[in-house]
């Protein structure tokens, strides 16, 4: 026992341990990127020089629009996805599965390949009214599924199968006192999804789809495979002209990690929204 | 059994008639014959052990569990199906949705939608099931609030209430369907005991107003006061029902009493 006017020096346990492993990580690092920057083949003033090139903006403006159509419609798909695979209907139930089942398990390069090459698998698409023979639509596959219009598709229909997962998740989520208050008040299944189990599993989704869209973002380079217009296509269209190949990719870089920064700060507003609401028990 | 008994003594169309009413989850038979009437106006309390499937039957009253075996009306009507004929014909999602309206239910963890505030949950369902016009409805919202003694909580989320008061805001929400009849599914036994007097004060004078109830509690003190009727189940069966002064003061059987032993 010490008397409470008698002052003691505290000492703290000094870490030589860590200052020695910090001094060999930063020693470390500093080779590895000198390392880099001493590369003939980096050419700071390429990438300086293609950065804001024109075609290389112009597919920057693509990426950003395929991931948000993706996007866009793969949640609205993985919606009407999950809510069949909750279904009671077998039939339903059936198909959401086989769905998921292909497109989660085979890749996405595979896909978007197959939906580029579509036109070898059905030549021609039609469409006719049943039973009278009356042409409504009749064009050559490959005219109406172009590289884009593929990119979308494979996309989309890949996205899909991934937020049907995620969404079903979140509806499971909800706690079934929910459903069961809102049956009690009269409300049919189809209102109770609308306002009751879909908002609350919001919380729930909201997060894996912020990693849902910045995994696609760097998907959509996929479909340089297929000339997406993209701006992994843009960069490669580059240096397989000039052979600049360290430079473009740097510059490619560059932009990717731009946009999901971008795209996290976003994430974290969304999520911290949501999280707001979860502290005092409910979302908005 | 009572139940020409008392259908003959208020000479009017019961609110709930049961008859032999039994239930099954795989291989357990939680319902074995469950025989019941409540006369409109007249509140109902059902008692008995956990396990007793008194919970169980009050939710089979408005379908939300399916029962195996015997019949049940609610206010002449079958619940769960439509009789044509010498046929039962099962009722559509949106025709037992349709019946659900007039039956008020109050659940032992509450249930309120977390992401409304009191005010939006009471008004969700007359909006958006009966087309109430928002403005009425929010109004007559009010209204109830203040009835159940929360005026000033209207704007609150769920999470930043009391149970006793969220369990009063879902109280307010079930009335605000204009029911005909209220289930009341153990409404205090998630509450702090200092809150229980509260919602059973709400309650009370639901009561007193001649709303017809029927509450599986274990609050022997609000049954002994409130009920017209009491009923024990055990096993699956009304073991013994009648006033409460027959049931609680003087049981006739051996299981009521040792039930009675042990809560009092």
């Amino acid at each position: 026992m010490t008397s409470d006017t008698e002052t003691v020096r505290v000492v703290p346990v000094r870490h030589y341990g860590r200052w020695l492993t910090a001094l060999l990580v930063v020693g470390l690092t500093v080779l590895f990127v000198r390392a880099l920057l001493d590369s003939p083949n980096l050419e700071p003033g390429t990438v300086r020089e293609y950065l804001f090139k024109d075609y290389v903006l112009d597919g920057v403006v693509t990426t950003l629009w395929l991931t948000l159509l993706a996007m866009v419609l793969g949640t609205v798909g993985g919606v009407v996805l999950a809510v069949m695979r909750l279904s009671a209907n077998p039939v339903l139930r059936g198909v959401s599965w086989g769905f998921i089942w292909v497109f989660r398990g085979t890749p996405l390069l595979v896909q978007i390949i197959f939906f580029g090459f579509l036109g070898a698998l059905i030549p021609r698409l039609t469409l006719t009214v049943p039973f009278t023979g009356t042409v409504l639509f009749d064009k050559p596959t490959s005219v109406v599924v172009t590289g884009t219009v593929a990119a979308v598709l494979a996309l989309s229909l890949n996205e899909m199968a991934y937020a049907a997962e995620v969404i079903r998740g979140g509806i499971l989520a909800v706690d079934a006192g929910q459903t069961e208050a809102a049956a009690a008040l009269g409300m049919s299944p189809a209102l109770t999804l609308r306002r009751v189990v879909l908002p609350q599993a919001m919380r729930v989704i909201i997060p894996p789809m912020g990693n849902e869209t910045i995994t696609m973002l760097k998907s959509t380079a996929l479909v340089s495979i297929i000339a997406g217009r993209d701006l992994m296509t843009a960069v490669q269209t580059v240096y397989q002209n000039n052979y600049k190949v360290i430079p473009l990719l740097v510059v490619a870089a560059i932009w990717y990690l731009a946009l999901v920064s971008l795209l996290s700060a976003g994430q974290w507003l969304i999520e911290r929204r949501f999280g707001r609401g979860f502290a005092r028990g409910g979302v908005r | 059994m009572t139940v020409t008994d008392v259908t003959t003594r208020t000479a009017t169309r019961p609110m709930v008639r049961a008859e032999g009413v039994t239930k099954r989850y795989g291989p357990v038979e939680v319902l074995k014959g469950i025989d019941l009437t409540v006369a409109p106006g007249e509140v109902t309390c059902l008692l008995g052990p956990s396990g007793s499937g008194k919970s169980t039957f009050l939710r089979c009253i408005n379908h939300l569990e399916r029962i195996d075996g015997g019949q049940l009306w609610v206010d002449g009507e079958l619940v769960g199906y439509r009789r044509h004929g010498d046929k039962l014909y099962e009722l559509k999602a949106r025709e037992v949705a349709r019946r659900r309206r007039d039956i008020g239910m109050v659940f032992q963890r509450f249930n309120l939608f977390p992401h409304l505030t009191a005010l939006a949950n009471v008004i969700e369902a007359p909006v958006r099931v009966l087309g109430t016009p928002r403005e009425r409805a929010r109004a007559e919202a009010a209204r109830l609030l203040e009835r159940v003694g929360l005026a000033d909580k209207a704007g609150n989320y769920p999470g930043q209430l009391s149970g006793g008061q969220q369990q009063r805001v879902a109280i307010a929400r079930a009335l605000a369907m204009h029911p005909k009849l209220m289930l009341f599914d153990e409404p205090t036994s998630a509450l702090d005991p200092e809150l229980v007097g509260d919602v059973l004060d709400v309650m009370k004078g639901l009561a007193a107003d001649g709303m017809t109830m029927v509450v599986v509690t274990h609050e022997m003190g609000f049954a002994r006061e409130v009920a017209d009727n009491v009923a024990f189940l055990d096993g699956g069966v009304v073991v013994e029902s009648g006033t409460p002064a027959e049931v609680l003061g003087a049981p006739k059987h051996e299981r009521t009493r040792a039930f009675l032993d042990k809560v009092l």
